[in-house]
C-alpha cells in the first residue's frame, strides 16, 4: 500500500513537472538560487498544509527557507517587536489585512506588491491573480496597495448539530429569531452519546476574540461600526439589539463561564458534544471532523450564518495572506515564494489534502479540489464569500484596541448587565482611539 | 524554640498529610491527565481509574523536535548559570568581606524592575549587533535573573567564611585573588552547588526573555509547553504531558538542593 | 559581625610584599574594584539601555512606525494615564488587590502551616522536598493545568468543591471570583516558601524569653503574640517583601489563565502594559506605564525595608 502511493505520488510528481515544464521554458524559478528567506507563520490549517512541501519550493527554486511557527498571540508579538525595532530579518509572514492592515500599511511595513505581480519576469505566466475570489483580492488590500496574496477565506457560519435537531424536531435557523427560539428550545436536551444534557449555543465571549464572530449578529441585525462619515456605529439602535442578543443568548442558553471563552474552549465544548449549535469560523470545521478528538464527527451541519429580520446576512469574508515587510533584503526571492505558495499547484494540494479553505475559484470548481470539504460547507462558504461583508473587523487603524472596547461591552451584555450605557461607552471609547491614532 | 521535644505523636504525620495533599495535588492531576486520552480528560465528573496510555508523550516526541528544545534549554540555562557564577562570585566575595551592601542594593533593582520593560530595547540591542536567534544573546538575558541571584545569595554564604582563615592566608604570602580562590572558594563549594542549580531552574523557567529573543533555531522548553495551544482545540493530554517533561528535571534538580532553597529563593537575605 | 570589623583593620604589615605585575600589584591595590567590576557593569550593560529608552521614550508619544518617530510630550503620558485613562485606574486597583490578597492569603497560611510544623518529627528532609515542589515548577506549565482544573465545565476544581456541597462556579471566568482564584494559585505556589522561611526562623528564636514567660504564668497564646510574632517580625518582612515585589509584577499565570479577562476584571498593571505596548503599538505610553510599575514596586520595597528596620 505504501509503495504504490509512493509510486503514485511519484508519477504524479514527475507528471506535474512534465506539464509545466513548457512554462518553466518562459519562467526562471531558480533566479535567485542560493538565497535564504526568513518565514514566519501561525500555527494554522494552512501552516500544517503547506509546510509538508516546502521542499519542494526549495528542490525548485534553489532558494533555502527558514520557516517559523508559533501560536496566535506569540506570533503577533513577535512580528510586532521585530518590525518596531526597524530591524526585522522577516522576508514573508502571515497576516490579516482586516486586522492589521491599515496599521502596518500606514507605519510603513508592507512591502506592496502590485509591482512584482505586474513583472513578467518575476510572476510566472500561469499565475492567473484573477482565478482569486474577487472578495479575497479585495481584502488583501490597504490604502490602495496590494499586501500580498490570499491564502485562506473563512466566513462567520452556524454549525449545528444535525442528529440534535432531527430527534428534538427543531428547524435549523436561517434568522436570528429562529436561532434564539432553536438555542431556547435545545438548551439543557441530552446530547451526548452517554446522555448528558447540553447547552442550546456556544460562543466566543472572550472580550477581543469574541468581536469577531460577533460581527455576523452586528451586520445581520442592520448594524455596522462606522457611520459613513467615520462616526462610532456600535451604540445604535440595531448594534445595542446585536449586543443584546449575544450576552443573552449565551447567559441563557449557553456555558457558564463564556466571558472567558476563546475559540479554544468554545470548539472544544462543542466538539465534545455538549452544545447544539456553535457560530463561528467554518474554517475550524478540521477540528471539529477530526475523529481522534471530536465526539461529533459526521453529526455537524453547515449552514449559512442566520439572516437578520430585515433578511440582511450575517455572514463576514475574513482574508489570511502572506506579507513581506518592507526591511526585508530579499523581496524579489520572498515574492517568489508567496507566488509559488498560492499558484494553482499548491492551492489544490492544500485544499484537497488539509481541507483548507482556499482562495482559488477555480480549485472549488474542480470536483477534486473540493472533495475533502464537507458538501454543504463549500456550499454555504461559496454563498458567504459572495454576499459577506469584509468588515469582520472594525475599518480603523488600531483594531485591537477598538475590539478590546466593543468587546468589554458584549462581556457587560453576557453579565446581564447595561448594554446600552456599556454600548455607548464602547462607542465613546472608539471616538477617543480613531482621534488619537488616525490623526493626519 | 525547642519546647517540644516531647516526641513525635502520630498527629504529628496526620497533619503533615493533611498538609501536603493540597499542595501536590496540582502536579499529580497533571501527571494524571498525562496519562488519560482526550476522551477521558474532557469526562465529567473526572475519571480516576483508567487504563493509562503514553499515546501523549509519544506524541509530544514525535509532533515536535522536543529533544531540539530540551538541548536549546540546556545550553542556555548552563551557560548563564556559569557566566553568572564567573562574574558573580568574585563579586559577592568581594562585597561580604569588605562590606559594600550598597553594590549589592544596586544591583537588587534589577530584580524589581518589571520584565516586559526590557524587551523591545534588548531586542533593538541584539538586532544592531546581529545576535538575534543566538544562544548569547539568550544567555545574557537570563543573566539579569541568575546575576542578582548568584551576588546574592552568595554574599550570604562568604559572610560565614571566618575571617580568621582569610587573614591567616593573607599573612602567609596569599594575594588577594588567591585567597579568594584557595580559601574562600573551597570552603562554600555547598553554597556555589545550591546557587548554581537555583539559577539553572530560573532560567530553565524562563518565558517571557525567551519568547522574545530567541529565534528558530534557539527556542527554549517552555516556548514549546505554550506552542500546545495550538490551532486545534485545547489537547489536555499533550498540554500536560509536556508539561510534566518541561516540570520533571527541575522538580528532581531541587530535591538535591532543599536545605538551601530557603536561601536561595529569598536571595540571600535571610540565613535558612 | 566580629569576622569584618577585623577584616577591615588589617595591620599594614599582614600586607604581603608586593610583588609581580602591574596588574596584580592593581588588585591588590583595589580588591572590591577589580572583584565586583565584571558583575556590575554586566548588569548595568543590560539594564541601561532598556531603562534609558523606557523612561526616554515614556516622555513621548509614538504609535509604533517606521514613518513617523516620537513625538515629544513631557509628561503628558503621566497626566493622562492618572486624569483620563480608566483602565488604568483598573488597572492599579487590580494589582494591588491581588498582591495584597494574595501576600495576605500567603503569610497567614504559610505562618500557620510553620508554627503546626515547629515540632520534631522524622523526614523533615524530605517534607522539605515535596513542600518545595510548587515554587519550582515552571510557571507557564503550572498556569496551563491550573486553567484546566479550574474549566467550569470540565475542570476537576467544580468536581472536588461539590462534594463538599459547594460550587459549580466558574472561576477565572467571573468577575468576582478570577482576582481571589488567580491568588490561589499564587497562593498554591509561594505559601511553601514562607513555610520554610518562619520554620528556619523559629528555629533561631532564643529559649530565655520562653522560660521566664513560664514562670510568669503565661498562656500558651499570650507567649505566641507577645514573645513569637514580635520575634519572628524581621523573618516575615524578609518574606513579605520578596513576595510583594513579585506579586505586583505576576505576569506569567494571569496572562497564560485570562489575559486580563473576563472583560478587564483581571487586567493587572503589568497585563495592561503588555496589551498597550505590544498589541496596541502605543510604545510611549507603555514605557510611562512601565514607569510607573517601577515606581510602584520600587515604593512598595522601601515601605518594607523601613517597617522591617523598625523605624517606623
Amino acid at each position: 500500500m505504501r509503495i504504490l502511493r509512493t509510486l503514485l505520488s511519484l508519477g504524479l510528481v514527475f507528471g506535474l513537472a512534465l506539464a509545466s515544464s513548457a512554462q518553466a521554458a518562459q519562467f526562471n524559478w531558480q533566479q535567485f538560487k542560493g538565497t535564504q528567506l526568513r518565514v514566519l507563520l501561525n500555527k494554522h490549517p494552512w501552516q500544517a498544509g503547506i509546510e509538508p512541501h516546502l521542499k519542494d519550493f526549495e528542490a525548485l527554486t534553489g532558494i533555502k527557507l527558514i520557516a517559523e511557527v508559533y501560536p496566535e498571540d506569540q506570533f503577533r508579538a513577535k512580528t510586532l517587536v521585530e518590525l518596531t525595532s526597524g530591524a526585522s530579518s522577516i522576508d514573508v509572514f502571515m497576516t490579516m489585512p482586516a486586522q492589521e492592515g491599515l496599521k502596518y500599511m500606514r507605519a510603513g511595513w508592507y512591502q506592496p506588491v502590485d509591482e512584482f505581480l505586474k513583472d513578467s519576469s518575476l510572476t510566472a505566466p500561469d499565475y492567473n491573480w484573477n482565478d482569486f475570489l474577487d472578495k479575497t483580492r479585495d481584502a488583501m488590500v490597504a490604502e490602495g496597495k496590494l499586501i500580498g496574496p490570499p491564502i485562506q477565506v473563512e466566513n462567520v457560519a452556524l454549525m449545528y448539530r444535525k442528529d440534535v435537531f432531527q430527534k428534538y424536531n427543531v428547524k435549523v435557523p436561517t434568522t436570528l429569531d429562529e436561532l434564539e427560539a432553536a438555542a431556547k428550545a435545545l438548551n439543557g436536551k441530552p446530547m451526548t452519546d452517554d446522555g448528558q444534557p447540553g447547552f442550546g449555543i456556544v460562543n466566543r465571549g472572550k472580550r477581543a476574540a469574541a468581536t469577531s464572530m460577533f460581527a455576523g449578529m452586528l451586520h445581520a441585525m442592520g448594524g455596522t461600526w462606522l457611520t459613513p462619515n467615520r462616526e462610532p456605529a456600535i451604540n445604535s439602535e440595531e448594534a445595542i439589539k446585536a449586543i443584546d442578543m449575544w450576552g443573552r443568548l449565551l447567559r441563557l442558553y449557553g456555558p457558564p463561564g463564556s466571558e472567558n471563552n476563546h475559540w479554544y474552549e468554545a470548539s472544544s465544548i462543542f466538539s465534545q458534544g455538549k452544545a447544539a449549535m456553535y457560530t463561528d469560523a467554518n474554517s475550524l470545521w478540521p477540528v471539529i471532523e477530526d475523529p481522534q478528538k471530536s465526539k461529533v464527527v459526521g453529526k455537524v451541519g453547515y449552514a449559512l450564518f442566520p439572516r437578520g429580520p430585515k433578511g440582511q446576512s450575517g455572514s463576514t469574508v475574513a482574508v489570511w495572506g502572506l506579507g513581506m515587510p518592507k526591511t526585508s533584503k530579499n523581496q524579489k526571492a520572498a515574492w517568489l515564494f508567496m507566488q509559488w505558495a498560492t499558484n494553482k499547484d499548491q492551492v489544490f494540494k492544500v485544499q484537497s489534502e488539509k481541507g483548507v479553505l482556499g482562495c482559488r475559484d477555480s480549485v472549488w470548481k474542480d470536483p477534486k479540489g473540493k472533495a475533502k470539504v464537507p458538501g454543504d460547507l463549500a456550499e454555504s462558504l461559496a454563498q458567504g464569500s459572495k454576499v459577506g461583508t469584509p468588515l469582520w473587523n472594525p475599518p480603523v487603524v488600531a483594531v485591537a484596541e477598538v475590539r478590546d472596547a466593543v468587546g468589554a461591552a458584549i462581556v457587560t451584555s453576557i453579565q446581564g448587565g447595561d448594554v446600552r450605557a456599556a454600548a455607548n461607552k464602547a462607542a465613546a471609547d472608539m471616538k477617543r482611539i480613531m482621534a488619537e491614532t488616525e490623526k493626519k | 524554640m525547642k519546647r517540644s521535644r516531647s516526641g513525635e505523636s502520630p498527629w504529628t504525620y496526620i497533619l503533615l498529610a493533611v498538609i501536603l495533599v493540597p499542595f501536590l495535588f496540582p502536579l499529580f492531576w497533571m501527571f494524571l491527565s498525562s496519562l488519560k486520552s482526550q476522551v477521558e480528560n474532557t469526562a465529567f465528573p473526572p475519571v480516576w481509574i483508567f487504563k493509562p496510555t503514553l499515546n501523549n508523550y509519544r506524541e509530544v516526541f514525535i509532533r515536535n523536535p522536543f529533544f531540539t528544545f530540551t538541548w536549546n534549554s540546556l545550553v542556555v540555562a548552563a551557560g548563564s548559570t556559569g557566566l553568572a557564577l564567573v562574574l558573580g562570585l568574585p563579586g559577592a566575595y568581594a562585597i561580604a568581606r569588605f562590606k559594600r551592601t550598597g553594590i549589592a542594593l544596586a544591583i537588587l533593582t534589577a530584580r524589581m524592575a518589571p520584565g516586559i520593560g526590557y524587551l523591545i530595547p534588548w531586542f533593538i540591542l541584539f538586532t544592531k549587533m546581529r545576535m538575534i536567534d543566538t544562544y548569547l544573546a539568550l544567555i545574557l538575558t537570563h543573566l539579569i535573573v541568575a546575576l542578582p541571584l548568584v551576588l546574592w545569595v552568595m554574599i550570604g554564604f562568604f559572610e560565614d567564611v571566618p575571617g580568621e582563615l582569610i587573614e591567616a592566608a593573607r599573612i602567609d604570602g596569599c594575594s588577594n585573588f588567591a585567597a579568594f580562590l584557595r580559601v574562600a572558594l573551597p570552603l562554600v563549594k555547598p553554597g556555589i552547588v545550591a546557587t548554581a542549580i537555583l539559577s539553572f531552574i530560573f532560567s530553565w523557567n524562563n518565558f517571557l526573555f525567551s519568547l522574545i529573543i530567541a529565534g528558530f533555531k534557539t527556542r527554549t522548553l517552555p516556548i514549546a509547553v505554550y506552542n500546545f495551544l495550538s490551532y486545534e482545540e485545547i489537547n489536555w493530554g499533550g498540554l500536560t504531558a509536556a508539561a510534566t517533561v518541561i516540570t520533571l528535571p527541575v522538580l528532581i534538580l531541587s530535591l538535591f538542593i532543599q536545605k538551601h532553597i530557603v536561601r536561595g529563593l529569598t536571595f540571600g537575605a535571610l540565613k535558612g | 559581625m566580629g569576622n569584618e570589623i577585623r577584616a577591615q583593620k588589617i595591620p599594614a604589615w599582614v600586607t604581603p610584599p608586593r610583588r609581580g605585575s602591574a596588574w596584580s600589584l592593581f588588585v591588590e591595590d583595589h580588591p572590591v574594584l577589580v572583584f565586583t567590576l565584571p558583575a556590575v557593569v554586566v548588569v548595568f550593560i543590560l539594564m541601561v539601555f532598556p531603562v534609558f529608552y523606557t523612561v526616554y521614550m515614556s516622555l513621548h508619544s509614538w504609535f509604533a512606525s517606521s514613518l513617523t518617530g516620537p513625538e515629544f510630550i513631557g509628561l503628558q503620558n503621566f497626566k493622562r494615564a492618572f486624569t483620563q485613562d480608566e483602565r488604568f485606574r483598573n488597572a492599579i486597583w487590580l494589582t494591588l488587590y491581588f498582591t495584597v490578597l494574595a501576600t495576605a492569603l500567603q503569610l497567614v497560611l504559610g505562618v500557620s502551616l510553620a508554627l503546626l510544623l515547629n515540632r520534631p518529627f522524622r523526614g523533615k528532609g524530605f517534607f522539605r522536598s515535596i513542600f518545595l515542589l510548587p515554587m519550582v515548577a515552571t510557571p507557564v506549565a503550572i498556569a496551563l493545568v491550573w486553567m484546566m482544573m479550574y474549566n467550569p465545565t470540565l475542570g476537576v476544581m467544580n468536581y472536588l468543591v461539590g462534594l463538599v456541597g459547594l460550587g459549580p462556579y466558574t472561576w477565572v471566568s467571573d468577575v468576582h471570583l478570577v482576582i481571589p482564584a488567580l491568588a490561589v494559585v499564587d497562593t498554591w505556589e509561594w505559601t511553601p516558601l514562607i513555610t520554610l522561611i518562619t520554620l528556619a526562623g523559629l528555629a533561631t528564636l532564643p529559649l530565655e524569653p520562653y522560660e521566664s514567660a513560664l514562670i510568669d504564668g503565661a498562656t500558651p497564646a499570650q507567649m505566641f503574640w507577645r514573645i513569637t510574632l514580635p520575634l519572628l517580625r524581621p523573618t516575615i518582612m524578609v518574606a513579605l517583601l520578596f513576595r510583594s515585589i513579585d506579586c505586583l509584577k505576576t505576569f506569567d499565570i494571569i496572562y497564560v489563565m485570562t489575559a486580563g479577562g473576563p472583560g478587564f476584571a483581571s487586567e493587572t498593571l503589568n497585563v495592561y502594559t503588555f496589551q498597550v505596548g505590544l498589541f496596541y503599538f502605543h510604545i510611549g505610553y507603555a514605557c510611562s506605564l512601565l514607569v510607573i510599575l517601577f515606581a510602584l514596586v520600587l515604593g512598595v520595597s522601601l515601605i518594607l525595608i523601613k517597617v522591617r528596620r523598625g523605624s517606623w
